[in-house]
């Protein structure tokens, strides 16, 4: 029984151990950067922890708890709708400030978009509008994590970056056939 | 266009329309500041830069690096701190920025030619770059940033204007700076460098002069090992 509980307890404290990434010491010469930069180190998440320590590339043994984890992050409007107001989102969508979205993704009519992220060019016009479209997008704004481990796209939802009324709005102006999005040019495109 | 095609053209423009480059400039006030005496009676040439006193000659080429006398690691523009603080007799509170980042690119100038030469021999070296890893690759803060997220795992991509150098790799960007950036009218140091990498991604930044930004500085440098100095202080975009 002590030798299990031993055992267990070691596990316990392997895990503990595995989400940190910085250790104590490191923390104070960090803290020397000053309070607000070194607060944002010692806050780390232990998600944020992992996509560090495995430099963005989870191993495959640990994916499916991560994602799980992930996906239990993801929060839906009050309203249950999951396409809200076209032009809100465009103006949260080209608001450098904001989502910044365009900064990373080609297809906005406002702004030259960057290639960081795939192409998102009249998103709506390809991939129409059904449920399972709303919520894939809805829920990779929400959360990206919880698709794709460790990316580099802010997840917006999950870090109270945007509220759930604002992530619908955004997945409108991407789908939404009327929206700007559908109907005028890329800018940039041929 | 590429972006160093680019600063060459505009270097060239600056050059015919202005007769001199605001880079010669702020080398020719740092060299004032350096020759300047302090309240102790002597000038920067009193202090060592690494490769003893008063030399300058691929000095900063060989920095960030481990000081017995501070028992630091110094880069150049704490080095200067020091120098102006110990051997000048300056109080830190009388230490101008501006006159730290002119004299560090009059200090700096005389390194074009040379290869960077960053060691990793005492524990305090070893230290500060295992820590400067691991903040760079490090994700943090609501945005979950982080410099490796953009600078290794999508280098040459494009968010914004220019693409994301390969700081680690071909692009040795360790080599461009200090310099002048054309394009904002600024004369930055690499530290100025740093903070300003996190500032554009709504990250607090390290406080100037701090360990964190040496850290950085020191995994950043030994990673440049070898790298010619084209041209310090550099001019780009």
């Amino acid at each position: 029984m002590r030798k299990v509980l031993v055992a267990l307890f070691a596990l316990g404290l392997a895990f503990a151990l595995a989400q940190r990434y910085f250790a104590e010491e490191e923390l104070k010469r960090v803290a020397a950067g000053g309070k607000a930069y070194a607060e944002v180190f010692a806050n780390q998440r232990p998600d944020q922890a992992l996509c560090s320590l495995h430099r963005n590339r989870l191993p495959a043994d640990l994916l499916p708890q991560f994602l799980e984890e992930q996906r239990a992050l993801i929060k839906y409007p009050a309203s249950g709708k999951l396409m809200g107001d076209w032009r809100k989102g465009g103006a949260i969508f080209n608001n450098l400030q904001k989502a910044n979205c365009f900064s990373c993704h080609f297809g906005s009519p406002v702004h030259l978009g960057g290639d960081v992220g795939p192409s998102l060019e009249k998103y709506g016009l390809k991939r129409g509008q059904s449920e399972a479209v709303q919520r894939y997008t809805y829920e990779v704004i929400y959360n990206s994590w919880a698709y794709f481990p460790c990316t580099v796209m802010y997840r917006f939802g999950a870090q109270g970056l945007l509220t759930p009324e604002e992530i619908a709005d955004v997945v409108a102006y991407l789908l939404d056939p009327e929206s700007d999005f559908n109907t005028k040019p890329a800018v940039g495109s041929r | 266009m590429d972006p160093r095609e680019e600063a060459k053209r505009q270097k060239e423009l600056l050059l015919q329309t202005a007769g001199i480059l605001p880079t010669e400039l702020v080398v020719a006030q740092g060299e004032e500041l350096f020759n300047r005496k302090g309240p102790s009676g002597k000038t920067m040439a009193e202090c060592d830069f690494g490769l003893g006193k008063g030399v300058l000659e691929g000095a900063a080429a060989r920095l960030p690096r481990y000081f017995l006398d501070t028992n630091r690691v110094e880069d150049l523009d704490s080095r200067i701190l020091t120098c102006m603080t110990r051997v000048q007799g300056f109080k830190p509170e009388q230490i101008k920025r501006s006159e730290v980042v002119a004299i560090a690119f009059y200090i700096a100038s005389k390194s074009t030619g040379h290869r960077i030469q960053v060691r990793l021999l005492f524990p305090e070296e070893r230290e500060l770059y295992a820590l400067g890893e691991k903040l760079f690759y490090a994700r943090t803060g609501a945005r979950d940033v982080g410099c490796a997220t953009c600078h290794v795992t999508y280098v040459g991509r494009r968010a914004g204007v220019l693409p994301y150098a390969d700081v680690l790799g071909k692009d040795k960007s360790w080599t461009h700076w200090p310099a002048y950036r054309y394009s904002n009218d600024q004369i930055w140091t690499m530290q100025d460098r740093i903070r300003a990498c996190y500032g554009n991604i709504a990250h607090p930044q390290p406080a100037l002069y701090s360990q964190p930004i040496l850290a950085l500085e020191l995994f950043l440098a030994y990673h440049a090992n070898g790298a010619l100095v084209e041209e310090w202080p550099a001019f780009v975009r």
